[in-house]
């Protein structure tokens, strides 16, 4: 019992932060949403941009300064929200979740910038509804209190449902967004009821505290329950198999640059990782197979339906189901291996996947469409949109050489070590990545120039370019150097283990 | 041999470098092509320089290396320039082996991609991916460099990926041919399947070795299942990559490239790939005979096979390509028969000659004065034989039928399954009716087309659910309210009154606040 309170202590040891680094990227977010708002229509994205700078820079301060070798959370900031029922503003960050700061921040920045000036309606509105949007994700990386995280889950709703079905691209835009907001409200529901059901002590006193909850986690009765509410509730986001659906339709509907924000941070994902497995040790580990089953069904799903798929973003999303049943099978696998891969392969897609459907954005906005039947030889007028996207087409293969290809070899090893017939089942899908990219990629980009509009297209422009450039250099070093973001998560997954292990 | 113990900075520098250099040039290039200095036929000079200048470091440095080992003798260990990775044990190292047979391997590694990079220079002048090509080749390079040197099975994958990579782009060199990117695309796969053998042993070795590092994997005791399993995936990524049978089929189809790169991919060092990684396995292989055995009897279908197909080639690259693959499952049969030494040796002699032949065969035809021989009476006579050799037995037809239509039927069953059954149950719209166009809004004017309204209709089980509990609802109020007039309302909510006050002393106690939740959420679901 006392090596088991040693592995708590570790885990959700409290360092408290000297500098309210945290808050104050709460609290530019909002304010340069709203001088967004305010300013002339003409000034609102350079605004925005301004605001982006400012929080990738709070963030990249908070990256530098966290210190990979102190378990627990750091940076801690933590007062009274509401007393009487023990809610706390908490916030905090350890190392599975101090770069996705940057990670979101960056991508952020590029959704902005890829906007420029594709916004044609309620300029104001859309940049401000971007940096709302972020204010709520930041919040979800760093909330420590069960309430206060589920008030950042909740928010990202609100903008996502305007940026969705005022900006989308599609015909069926707003009952796109509509849909997408009553699924996630669903999703939504069972995580509070299981919050609520955590937050109520034997002694009848209420914790909030993720720390402290996750003390007493496996002491709880109701961890069946709490599990599958969970599992549901972050299941729909993630998405994992049968609840996906609204992934393809939003990726046709939606504006190229808030699917990015979508499908490169999965929120989801990272839910499981800190709530769902955490919060129910036991049940976890009886549902073991169940995770493990859902990782690799999304892993081979995903990859078989992206196949016979004839639109680029359609097939991005197939992909992106198909990765993150990757990341959901490494934090299946309860290994070192698998918990650093999952976390890892979640920050690369934040860059891969979010630059591709931010590529692929760029080809919809100069060709009118990204349906292969009207594409075909885009290679010819549009090397450098063609060579980028390929590049990072290859990290989506998890090709050597790429960031994907550490995070990924690292679950297919774990996977293969715990369970060898799922290992061999996610290599199948290794295998399928490599064809269904390829097969698409040959019919859109290369062959023959069959459309005038094609023949006429201009190539990135230095906006574009500038993006396509980041984010490749990004997954280009890290792939060369995995154990530059290996090194920050790998104290606070063994801590994590340690708490679900015993 | 060399004490590995005493620190040699200058050694690793060297290692270091030797695959970068080639690695920087490629780098170089394409940041140059992004931001347009060395664009068109101006910047040919500039890039060819570039990965001229590098490769012919990266040589220099090899023979240095091959002095070094000479006068110092060779060390006893594999020598580590840091960390690559590391996650929990599994610790991979960038590390470097020299032994005779990377130094040999890498010499000759050199020597080619020096010759062709050379040759490329004047070939390809005036094309237009002339940087793309010197690109890819420098990738190539380094990819080679990397597999041939590196001294354990991780770094070796990384060289053996980026080849393949830069494989696939120099097949699909001529990129709106769409045979070419066709083909392209096949080899790629076809080698993403070996990929994932070689991944299969990387791991098995992890486990049952506790080490992926060459030197030490031979020394370490398993059974000899263990080492079986783990040869077992080296081989079939062995014979991918060397095209034995019945992975023949890729490699015709990778001659879509600019001559150089065919010689330097399947001529000479590519296809070499396979052979040397299982020269590299020596000291496992010698433990399994029973693999050596099953590869000596696949080296021999890979020769009967090439030969066979080869007399009825009527191209000179076609026929240069089967009297490599017969060449490549010969050097399998030495490996079979524990003649490592021997392999090594046929893969240098082999790849000079084979090199020569390929950056020669676009002048072939000028030279040559008598015609070919014709195919021979035996093979002739035998239609069925002659028929099978013309279509090389099939084997892209077979793995057709056997994988790719399988493959893509199960794709488009999934997505008619995704569509039809998982899109209703979850209940998201894959259309709907609305004024999506202006040619909508005349019909919907001159009363050919009604746009129905989608509130208070529900999709999937969710939303019909839903539907159904808001539609006793309404049946609830239209009872009591509606047509209740008063009195039986009265009645209902005294009735009604005398229960919620019981259900509130309940509702105190904690597990029916419980229940209450869960109520709440099935019904709210």
């Amino acid at each position: 019992m006392d090596k088991d309170n040693a592995m708590y202590a570790a885990y959700s040891a409290l360092h408290f932060s000297d500098f309210p680094w945290l808050s104050l990227l709460l609290v530019i977010l909002p304010v340069g949403a709203a001088l967004t708002l305010v300013v002339p229509e003409s000034k609102a994205r350079l605004m925005a941009l301004t605001t982006h700078l400012l929080v990738l820079a709070v963030t990249v301060i908070i990256a530098v300064n966290f210190d990979a070798d102190l378990s627990g959370f750091q940076m801690v900031e933590k007062n009274p929200w509401i007393s009487s029922l023990n809610i706390h503003y908490f916030i905090g960050i350890d190392g599975l979740s101090v770069l996705f700061l940057p990670a979101a921040a960056l991508l952020f920045m590029m959704v902005t910038l890829s906007s420029w000036n594709n916004i044609q309606t309620l300029r104001r509105s859309y940049f401000s509804l971007i940096l709302i949007l972020e204010f709520a994700i930041l919040g979800v990386f760093s909330a420590l209190d069960t309430i206060l995280f589920l008030f950042f889950w909740e928010t990202t709703l609100i903008p996502l449902y305007f940026l969705l079905s005022l900006w989308g691209v599609g015909a069926n835009r707003r009952y796109a967004g509509m849909k997408y907001v009553l699924f996630m409200m669903t999703g939504g529901l069972p995580i509070a009821f299981a919050f609520v059901l955590l937050a109520i002590q034997p002694d009848g006193s209420y914790v909030f505290d993720y720390t402290q909850l996750v003390q007493v986690a496996d002491d709880n009765p109701y961890q069946s329950i709490i599990f599958f509410l969970l599992l549901f509730g972050f299941g729909i986001k993630t998405p994992l198999f049968p609840m996906h659906t609204w992934l393809p339709v939003l990726a046709q509907e939606g504006h190229p640059g808030t699917i990015a924000t979508l499908v490169g941070i999965k929120l989801g994902a990272y839910g499981l990782l800190r709530f769902t497995v955490p919060m129910a040790p036991d049940a976890a580990h009886t549902y073991q197979w169940l995770l493990i089953g859902l990782g690799i069904t999304g892993v081979v799903y995903g990859a078989v339906a992206a196949l016979s798929q004839t639109n680029i973003r359609r097939m991005l999303a197939f992909s992106s189901l198909s990765h993150v049943g990757m990341v959901v099978l490494g934090i299946a696998t309860f290994s070192i291996q698998g918990i650093q891969g999952a976390v890892f392969q979640l920050l690369n897609l934040t860059m891969v996947a979010g630059g591709l459907f931010l590529l692929s954005g760029f080809l919809l906005q100069c060709i009118g469409s990204t349906d292969i039947i009207s594409l075909g030889g885009v290679a010819k007028t549009m090397p450098l949109l063609t060579s980028f996207f390929f590049f990072l087409g290859l990290a989506n293969m998890g090709v050597p050489g790429t960031s994907t290809f550490p995070a990924e070899f690292l679950i297919i090893i774990s996977a293969l070590n715990s369970y060898t017939g799922v290992g061999l089942a996610a290599l199948f899908g290794v295998i399928l990545g490599a064809a269904y990219f390829l097969g698409i990629f040959r019919k859109a980009f290369l062959g023959e120039c069959r459309n005038d509009i094609i023949a006429d297209a201009v190539d990135l422009k230095p906006r574009e370019l500038f993006i396509a450039f980041v984010m490749s250099a990004l997954v280009l070093i890290v792939g060369l150097y995995p154990q530059l973001i290996l090194g920050v998560i790998e104290k606070s997954s063994m801590d994590w283990l340690g708490v679900i292990t015993r | 041999m060399l004490d590995t113990t005493e620190s040699l900075p200058l050694l690793k520098v060297i290692l270091g470098l030797i695959p970068l250099l080639p690695l920087l040039a490629a780098l170089w290039i394409a940041i140059g092509f992004i931001f347009s200095w060395n664009r068109g036929e101006s910047g040919e000079k500039q890039t060819s320089a570039v990965a001229l200048g590098a490769i012919s470091l990266s040589f220099l440095l090899i023979l240095a290396l091959d002095v070094f080992a000479l006068v110092k003798g060779l060390p006893s260990a594999t020598i580590s320039l840091g960390e690559w990775l590391s996650s929990g044990e599994y610790h991979i190292n960038i590390s470097f082996i020299m032994d005779y047979k990377s130094l040999v391997m890498a010499t000759l590694v050199g020597f080619i991609t020096l010759i062709v990079t050379k040759f490329s220079v004047n070939y390809l002048h005036r094309e237009a991916g002339f940087q793309r090509f010197f690109m890819m080749l420098s990738v190539f390079n380094a990819a080679m460099f990397l597999m041939t040197l590196s001294g354990n099975a991780i770094l070796t994958f990384i060289g053996w990926e980026l080849a393949g990579v830069s494989s696939y782009l120099l097949i699909a060199y001529s990129w709106h041919r769409d045979v070419a990117t066709t083909n392209a695309t096949r080899a790629f796969v076809t080698n993403r399947i070996g990929d994932a053998g070689f991944i299969l042993a990387i791991a098995f070795s992890f486990f049952w070795l506790g080490t992926v590092d060459w030197i030490e994997m031979g020394s370490m005791i398993t059974s000899k299942i263990h080492i079986g399993i783990i040869l077992f995936g080296f081989m079939i990524a062995a014979f991918a990559k060397s095209a034995q049978f019945p992975f023949s089929a890729w490699i015709t189809r990778a001659l879509e490239g600019p001559t150089p790169s065919s010689a330097v991919f399947y001529g000479s060092l590519m296809v070499h790939a396979g052979v040397y990684l299982l020269i590299r396995t020596e000291s496992l292989l010698i433990q399994a005979p029973a693999l050596m055995v099953f590869i000596i009897l696949t080296g021999l279908v890979t020769i009967v096979y090439a030969y066979i197909v080869g007399l009825v080639q009527t191209d000179v690259k076609s026929s240069f390509m089967f009297s490599t693959l017969a060449q490549v499952g010969l050097m399998m049969v030495w490996i079979g028969l524990g003649w490592f030494e021997l392999a090594l040796g046929h893969i240098v002699a082999h790849a000079v000659w084979r090199a020569y032949q390929f950056l020669h065969a676009p002048s072939f035809m000028q030279q040559v004065t008598s015609p070919a021989a014709p195919v021979p009476q035996w093979l002739n006579q035998k239609t069925w034989l002659y028929t099978a050799a013309l279509q090389r037995f099939w084997l892209d037809g077979i793995a057709d039928w056997m994988l790719t239509k399988p493959t893509r039927a199960l794709a488009n069953e999934v997505q008619v399954f995704d569509e039809q059954v998982v899109d209703r149950i979850t209940g998201i719209p894959s259309n709907t009716t609305m004024l999506n166009t202006l040619s909508h809004w005349e019909a919907q004017q001159q009363g050919k087309f009604t746009v129905s309204s989608d509130v208070g209709k529900g999709r999937g089980i969710f939303g019909k659910s839903l539907e159904l509990f808001a539609g006793s609802l309404q049946v609830l109020e239209e009872r009591f309210i509606l047509k209740g007039s008063g009195e039986g309302l009265m009645k209902a909510v005294n009735f009604l009154g005398n229960y919620l006050v019981r259900i509130d002393k309940l509702l105190t106690q904690p597990r029916y606040v419980l229940v209450l939740i869960m109520a709440t959420f099935v019904v709210v679901l």
